[in-house]
Protein backbone atom coordinates (compact mmCIF):
# COMPACT_ATOMS: atom_id res chain seq x y z
CA UNK A 1 0.00 0.00 0.00
CA UNK A 2 1.19 3.44 -0.89
CA UNK A 3 0.41 6.92 0.24
CA UNK A 4 0.90 8.69 -3.04
CA UNK A 5 2.62 7.26 -6.12
CA UNK A 6 3.63 3.58 -5.93
CA UNK A 7 7.32 4.07 -5.23
CA UNK A 8 9.29 2.51 -2.34
CA UNK A 9 9.52 5.78 -0.40
CA UNK A 10 5.72 5.96 -0.25
CA UNK A 11 5.11 2.38 0.92
CA UNK A 12 3.19 2.29 4.20
CA UNK A 13 2.13 -1.38 4.41
CA UNK A 14 3.15 -4.65 2.77
CA UNK A 15 1.09 -7.77 3.49
CA UNK A 16 2.20 -11.32 2.78
CA UNK A 17 2.59 -14.69 4.53
CA UNK A 18 5.93 -15.42 6.15
CA UNK A 19 8.53 -17.24 4.08
CA UNK A 20 8.48 -20.94 5.09
CA UNK A 21 11.55 -22.54 6.71
CA UNK A 22 11.98 -24.49 3.46
CA UNK A 23 12.27 -21.24 1.54
CA UNK A 24 8.83 -21.64 -0.02
CA UNK A 25 8.01 -18.04 -0.72
CA UNK A 26 4.79 -16.45 0.53
CA UNK A 27 2.83 -19.60 -0.22
CA UNK A 28 -0.05 -20.88 1.92
CA UNK A 29 -2.48 -23.79 1.52
CA UNK A 30 -5.89 -23.01 0.08
CA UNK A 31 -8.76 -24.63 1.99
CA UNK A 32 -11.28 -26.88 0.25
CA UNK A 33 -13.71 -24.79 -1.79
CA UNK A 34 -11.24 -21.88 -1.76
CA UNK A 35 -10.59 -22.25 -5.47
CA UNK A 36 -13.49 -22.72 -7.85
CA UNK A 37 -13.07 -23.34 -11.56
CA UNK A 38 -15.83 -23.11 -14.12
CA UNK A 39 -16.57 -26.30 -16.09
CA UNK A 40 -14.98 -24.81 -19.23
CA UNK A 41 -11.83 -23.98 -17.26
CA UNK A 42 -11.94 -20.36 -18.36
CA UNK A 43 -12.53 -18.72 -14.98
CA UNK A 44 -10.66 -19.31 -11.72
CA UNK A 45 -12.05 -17.72 -8.55
CA UNK A 46 -9.84 -17.77 -5.47
CA UNK A 47 -11.46 -16.66 -2.24
CA UNK A 48 -9.98 -16.88 1.26
CA UNK A 49 -10.91 -15.40 4.61
CA UNK A 50 -8.69 -14.33 7.52
CA UNK A 51 -5.41 -15.61 6.14
CA UNK A 52 -2.60 -15.18 8.67
CA UNK A 53 -0.11 -12.77 7.15
CA UNK A 54 2.41 -10.22 8.36
CA UNK A 55 2.64 -6.51 7.67
CA UNK A 56 6.19 -5.47 6.79
CA UNK A 57 5.96 -1.78 5.87
CA UNK A 58 9.69 -1.53 5.11
CA UNK A 59 9.81 -4.66 2.98
CA UNK A 60 12.22 -5.71 1.44
CA UNK A 61 14.59 -4.40 4.11
CA UNK A 62 16.00 -7.40 5.93
CA UNK A 63 15.25 -5.87 9.35
CA UNK A 64 11.72 -4.85 8.40
CA UNK A 65 9.49 -5.49 11.41
CA UNK A 66 6.75 -8.08 10.80
CA UNK A 67 3.48 -7.40 12.58
CA UNK A 68 0.81 -10.13 12.63
CA UNK A 69 -2.13 -9.28 10.39
CA UNK A 70 -5.10 -10.88 8.63
CA UNK A 71 -6.09 -10.75 5.00
CA UNK A 72 -9.28 -11.72 3.20
CA UNK A 73 -9.58 -11.53 -0.55
CA UNK A 74 -11.34 -12.58 -3.70
CA UNK A 75 -9.43 -12.87 -6.96
CA UNK A 76 -10.87 -13.73 -10.36
CA UNK A 77 -8.90 -14.82 -13.41
CA UNK A 78 -10.72 -14.92 -16.77
CA UNK A 79 -9.14 -16.35 -19.89
CA UNK A 80 -8.88 -14.12 -22.94
CA UNK A 81 -8.48 -17.18 -25.16
CA UNK A 82 -5.11 -16.06 -26.49
CA UNK A 83 -2.77 -19.08 -26.31
CA UNK A 84 0.48 -18.88 -24.37
CA UNK A 85 3.28 -21.41 -24.01
CA UNK A 86 6.36 -20.89 -21.87
CA UNK A 87 9.02 -23.57 -21.71
CA UNK A 88 12.58 -23.68 -20.45
CA UNK A 89 14.25 -27.08 -20.64
CA UNK A 90 17.18 -25.88 -18.57
CA UNK A 91 14.81 -25.05 -15.73
CA UNK A 92 12.59 -28.07 -16.35
CA UNK A 93 9.27 -26.29 -16.68
CA UNK A 94 6.54 -26.06 -19.30
CA UNK A 95 3.43 -23.89 -19.07
CA UNK A 96 0.57 -24.18 -21.55
CA UNK A 97 -2.42 -21.91 -21.23
CA UNK A 98 -3.85 -18.56 -22.17
CA UNK A 99 -3.52 -14.94 -21.32
CA UNK A 100 -6.09 -13.72 -18.83
CA UNK A 101 -7.47 -10.78 -16.97
CA UNK A 102 -7.31 -10.71 -13.20
CA UNK A 103 -9.12 -8.55 -10.69
CA UNK A 104 -9.27 -8.62 -6.92
CA UNK A 105 -10.89 -7.16 -3.86
CA UNK A 106 -9.35 -7.45 -0.43
CA UNK A 107 -9.51 -6.52 3.23
CA UNK A 108 -6.63 -6.39 5.66
CA UNK A 109 -6.38 -5.76 9.38
CA UNK A 110 -3.48 -5.20 11.75
CA UNK A 111 -5.22 -5.47 15.15
CA UNK A 112 -2.20 -4.47 17.25
CA UNK A 113 -2.06 -1.01 15.69
CA UNK A 114 -5.80 -0.62 15.10
CA UNK A 115 -5.42 -0.46 11.33
CA UNK A 116 -7.78 -1.91 8.78
CA UNK A 117 -8.34 -1.30 5.10
CA UNK A 118 -10.84 -2.43 2.53
CA UNK A 119 -10.50 -2.14 -1.21
CA UNK A 120 -13.15 -0.86 -3.53
CA UNK A 121 -15.10 -3.52 -5.42
CA UNK A 122 -13.34 -6.12 -7.53
CA UNK A 123 -14.27 -4.49 -10.81
CA UNK A 124 -12.32 -1.34 -9.97
CA UNK A 125 -8.96 -3.17 -9.87
CA UNK A 126 -6.81 -4.44 -12.70
CA UNK A 127 -3.57 -6.26 -13.37
CA UNK A 128 -1.33 -5.60 -16.35
CA UNK A 129 -0.25 -9.23 -16.68
CA UNK A 130 -2.19 -12.46 -16.10
CA UNK A 131 -2.07 -16.01 -17.39
CA UNK A 132 -3.85 -19.25 -16.54
CA UNK A 133 -3.39 -22.83 -17.63
CA UNK A 134 -1.39 -25.92 -16.75
CA UNK A 135 2.23 -26.44 -15.81
CA UNK A 136 4.65 -29.29 -15.28
CA UNK A 137 8.07 -28.87 -13.70
CA UNK A 138 10.80 -30.77 -11.89
CA UNK A 139 10.40 -34.53 -11.92
CA UNK A 140 7.18 -34.24 -13.95
CA UNK A 141 8.81 -32.31 -16.78
CA UNK A 142 10.12 -35.32 -18.69
CA UNK A 143 7.14 -37.59 -18.11
CA UNK B 1 55.34 -53.99 44.38
CA UNK B 2 52.45 -52.03 45.75
CA UNK B 3 48.99 -53.18 44.70
CA UNK B 4 46.49 -50.42 43.89
CA UNK B 5 43.52 -52.76 43.86
CA UNK B 6 41.06 -52.21 46.66
CA UNK B 7 39.85 -55.70 47.32
CA UNK B 8 37.68 -54.60 50.22
CA UNK B 9 38.58 -57.60 52.12
CA UNK B 10 37.12 -56.20 55.26
CA UNK B 11 33.98 -54.32 54.00
CA UNK B 12 31.25 -53.83 56.51
CA UNK B 13 27.72 -55.18 55.99
CA UNK B 14 26.46 -51.57 55.61
CA UNK B 15 28.95 -50.93 52.78
CA UNK B 16 27.88 -54.09 50.99
CA UNK B 17 24.17 -53.15 51.21
CA UNK B 18 24.88 -49.61 49.91
CA UNK B 19 26.86 -50.98 46.97
CA UNK B 20 24.06 -53.43 46.17
CA UNK B 21 21.44 -50.69 46.18
CA UNK B 22 23.50 -48.50 43.81
CA UNK B 23 23.92 -51.44 41.46
CA UNK B 24 20.12 -51.61 41.03
CA UNK B 25 19.76 -47.93 39.99
CA UNK B 26 20.33 -48.52 36.23
CA UNK B 27 17.56 -51.10 36.25
CA UNK B 28 15.13 -48.73 37.98
CA UNK B 29 15.60 -45.79 35.54
CA UNK B 30 14.23 -46.51 32.03
CA UNK B 31 16.97 -46.23 29.46
CA UNK B 32 16.23 -44.19 26.31
CA UNK B 33 17.88 -46.93 24.32
CA UNK B 34 15.38 -49.49 25.56
CA UNK B 35 12.51 -46.96 25.13
CA UNK B 36 13.31 -46.57 21.42
CA UNK B 37 12.84 -50.26 21.01
CA UNK B 38 9.27 -49.91 22.25
CA UNK B 39 8.26 -47.39 19.57
CA UNK B 40 6.52 -48.58 16.42
CA UNK B 41 8.61 -48.45 13.24
CA UNK B 42 8.44 -45.08 11.48
CA UNK B 43 9.37 -43.66 8.08
CA UNK B 44 11.88 -40.87 7.58
CA UNK B 45 10.91 -39.50 4.20
CA UNK B 46 10.72 -35.79 4.95
CA UNK B 47 7.71 -33.55 5.28
CA UNK B 48 4.73 -33.35 2.94
CA UNK B 49 5.04 -29.59 2.42
CA UNK B 50 5.89 -28.53 -1.14
CA UNK B 51 9.44 -27.68 -2.14
CA UNK B 52 10.34 -24.22 -3.46
CA UNK B 53 11.82 -23.75 -6.93
CA UNK B 54 15.53 -24.53 -6.39
CA UNK B 55 17.02 -21.56 -8.21
CA UNK B 56 16.87 -18.17 -6.62
CA UNK B 57 15.90 -14.72 -7.79
CA UNK B 58 18.13 -11.65 -7.90
CA UNK B 59 17.38 -10.99 -4.23
CA UNK B 60 18.54 -14.45 -3.19
CA UNK B 61 15.03 -15.74 -2.55
CA UNK B 62 13.07 -18.62 -4.06
CA UNK B 63 10.58 -16.15 -5.51
CA UNK B 64 9.50 -16.46 -9.11
CA UNK B 65 8.33 -13.13 -10.55
CA UNK B 66 5.22 -13.15 -12.73
CA UNK B 67 5.77 -12.25 -16.36
CA UNK B 68 6.22 -13.47 -19.92
CA UNK B 69 8.42 -16.58 -20.24
CA UNK B 70 8.76 -16.86 -16.46
CA UNK B 71 7.70 -19.95 -14.58
CA UNK B 72 4.24 -19.49 -13.04
CA UNK B 73 4.51 -22.03 -10.21
CA UNK B 74 6.26 -21.40 -6.90
CA UNK B 75 6.28 -25.15 -6.18
CA UNK B 76 8.86 -27.51 -7.62
CA UNK B 77 8.07 -31.08 -8.75
CA UNK B 78 4.56 -29.93 -9.62
CA UNK B 79 1.98 -30.65 -12.28
CA UNK B 80 -1.44 -29.09 -12.40
CA UNK B 81 -3.41 -25.91 -12.89
CA UNK B 82 -1.77 -22.56 -12.34
CA UNK B 83 -2.74 -18.92 -12.64
CA UNK B 84 -0.55 -15.87 -12.17
CA UNK B 85 -0.93 -12.12 -12.27
CA UNK B 86 1.12 -9.06 -11.48
CA UNK B 87 1.28 -5.31 -11.63
CA UNK B 88 -1.95 -4.78 -9.75
CA UNK B 89 -3.52 -1.41 -9.30
CA UNK B 90 -6.51 -0.54 -7.19
CA UNK B 91 -7.65 1.64 -4.34
CA UNK B 92 -9.49 1.39 -1.07
CA UNK B 93 -10.02 3.13 2.24
CA UNK B 94 -8.69 2.58 5.74
CA UNK B 95 -10.71 2.68 8.95
CA UNK B 96 -10.06 6.44 9.20
CA UNK B 97 -11.57 7.05 5.79
CA UNK B 98 -8.24 7.74 4.10
CA UNK B 99 -8.08 6.70 0.47
CA UNK B 100 -5.04 4.43 0.04
CA UNK B 101 -3.91 2.85 -3.23
CA UNK B 102 -2.61 -0.69 -3.45
CA UNK B 103 -0.47 -2.47 -5.99
CA UNK B 104 2.81 -1.94 -7.79
CA UNK B 105 4.76 -3.65 -10.57
CA UNK B 106 5.87 -6.27 -8.06
CA UNK B 107 2.41 -6.91 -6.59
CA UNK B 108 1.80 -10.43 -7.83
CA UNK B 109 -0.39 -13.38 -6.92
CA UNK B 110 -0.69 -16.96 -8.01
CA UNK B 111 -2.57 -20.17 -7.42
CA UNK B 112 -1.45 -23.77 -7.95
CA UNK B 113 -3.70 -26.82 -7.80
CA UNK B 114 -2.61 -30.35 -8.54
CA UNK B 115 0.02 -32.93 -7.77
CA UNK B 116 3.39 -32.25 -6.21
CA UNK B 117 6.17 -34.48 -4.99
CA UNK B 118 7.18 -34.44 -1.34
CA UNK B 119 7.98 -37.04 1.33
CA UNK B 120 9.03 -39.29 -1.58
CA UNK B 121 5.44 -39.60 -2.78
CA UNK B 122 2.85 -37.80 -4.87
CA UNK B 123 0.75 -35.35 -2.86
CA UNK B 124 -2.36 -33.39 -3.81
CA UNK B 125 -3.04 -29.81 -2.84
CA UNK B 126 -4.04 -26.28 -3.65
CA UNK B 127 -1.75 -23.39 -2.72
CA UNK B 128 -1.62 -19.67 -3.30
CA UNK B 129 1.23 -17.20 -3.49
CA UNK B 130 0.02 -13.91 -2.03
Amino acid sequence: MFRGPAVPANQIHDFHPPIAPSGLYWVVPVPDQGLTITPDGNTFTLEMRNVAVVDQPRWPALDSTATPARMSFKMVWKSTGEPVKYEDATKHFRFTGTRATCQMEAEVAVPSIGFSWKSDSLTTSKSDFAIMGEEVNGRYYDT
Amino acid sequence: MISTTNSCAICSRRQILKAGALALVPLAIPSPIYALGDQPPMTANGGTDPYPIPWIDKNGSHNQPAGPNLEPSHIYHFKGRVARCSTFTGIGADNQGNRIAFGSPTTDYGVMQGEYWAARAAQQGTFTHI
